[in-house]
């Protein structure tokens, strides 16, 4: 799979004289995914999203989907989820929950003689999964 | 995978359940226009009593209507209405009742807004949780805390979370209850050029609330948490309950330092049996 390059050497030779380094992105780990599972990002198109997630709700037969966002794409997670409780009139709850996910950073040295050594940088972001069902009936 | 998270607690204790108010979708009275829009509010537009339009006589405040007919659902966005030369003058939010039920009065409530520094939450929250420990009763007395509530609307989201995340990490065995909702924030408008037209925007937010408790909450709530259940989620679905079991510290079958023993003087051991060794 593919690594995000963030060139960002200006910006980390400030705090991390006098080497600079290329900043790239690990992708958080494997996701398991079943059927009803939607991960929510910030490139897909909004409305594309909300409509994946309808479908499965009502023509896919599905009587829960799990909606997961992370980081920035918290928000939009909220979003969808509460959109898809209001055009319900109601009929769906929602079951949120939140958690941290740990992602790692390879910061290699843009200096073509090595003066610095590759290193990774963790850090800790937020991630929230908010279960949509129809109740059952009582 | 929730299912599997469900953990009943041994204790009785359980905050009582109110069965009216809980799930914000269920509000009639609440107008919820769906907006398919890339940015995150929805809004209606209230033209003020200032504002004077060319051709109509201007409107008195008790009645608000449009000068030209706009579309029920219009949300300008912030950007737009800072483009057009507008500023803004300030920002209400409109109080909404506690979505948790049966939750005592004497609970600390922390807003987290979009510029609080973490730093500032958590020192403040920390000290007001583990400030005196030996507080009893569920009543939040002024030290030792049992509850605290963090709330967040719009881009205070994420960090309303993170600090969350933060005490449960630092503080454990807390219980949690996640309700999300939608909070209208009333802004006010001023036209900085003009000065004469000044516009109320009425805007529908998503807001988050998070209970975290040392006392164990209702498991049956939706949104609610146990405490560190999470740490498989991120595993395979499946393994999930054998991890769990798989990850408790269990000794193993042949013991390991068995064959650190030179052969001539091996001693037969029991199943986790010490043995005085002669000394060597």
């Amino acid at each position: 799979s593919g690594v995000v390059d963030y060139p960002r050497g200006a910006l980390i030779s400030q705090t991390m004289d006098p080497v600079e380094y290329t900043l790239r992105k690990r992708l958080p780990r494997k996701l398991p995914k079943r059927r009803n599972d939607v991960y929510v990002n910030m490139k897909t198109d909004f409305r594309a999203q909300l409509a994946r997630c309808q479908k499965l709700l009502e023509g896919g037969g599905h009587r829960e989907i799990c909606v997961h966002g992370l980081g920035l794409a918290i928000n939009r997670a909220i979003n969808i989820a509460l959109q898809l409780q209001a055009s319900s009139q109601g009929a769906l709850q929602l079951a949120t929950n939140t958690s941290t996910v740990e992602l790692v950073d390879d910061l290699e040295p843009e200096d073509p003689d090595e003066t610095g050594e590759p290193m990774t940088r963790t850090r800790n972001n937020s991630a929230i999964h908010i279960k949509v069902f129809y109740p059952d009936p009582q | 995978m929730f299912t599997g998270c469900q953990v009943t607690s041994a204790h009785s204790q359980y905050l009582s359940r109110d069965n009216t108010g809980i799930y914000p979708g269920l509000d009639v009275n609440r107008q919820m226009q769906i907006q398919n829009s890339g940015s995150m509010a929805m809004c209606s537009v209230y033209q003020g009593q200032t504002y004077n339009p060319p051709v109509q006589t201007p409107v008195v405040n008790s009645v608000p209507i449009p000068p030209k007919p706009m579309p029920p659902i219009a949300p300008p966005p912030a950007v737009k209405l800072g483009q057009e030369g507008f500023k803004k003058v300030c920002r209400s939010e409109e109080d909404s009742p506690s979505p948790f039920p049966g939750l005592p009065s004497g609970v600390l409530e922390m807003r987290v807004k979009e510029g609080s520094k973490i730093r500032n939450l958590m020192g403040f929250a920390m000290a007001r949780m583990q400030g005196d420990k030996g507080a009893s009763g569920t009543e939040g007395s002024a030290r030792g805390l049992r509850q605290v509530v963090f709330s967040g609307s719009g881009r205070a989201v994420t960090k309303t979370i993170t600090c969350a995340e933060i005490m449960k990490r630092k503080v454990g065995s807390l219980h949690q209850l996640t309700k999300l909702r939608y909070k209208t924030v009333k802004e006010v408008w001023e036209n900085s050029e003009g000065g004469a037209s000044e516009m109320t925007v009425h805007r529908s937010v998503p807001s988050i609330s998070i209970l975290l408790s040392k006392d164990p909450l209702d498991p049956t709530e939706p949104g609610y948490q146990p405490p560190e259940a999470l740490s498989a989620l991120w595993e395979e679905r499946e393994g999930f309950n054998s991890s769990q079991s798989a990850a408790c510290k269990r000794p193993p079958g042949p013991l390991p330092y068995s064959a650190a023993f030179p052969p001539g003087k091996r001693v037969c051991l029991g199943e986790g049996a010490r043995a005085a060794l002669p000394p060597l």
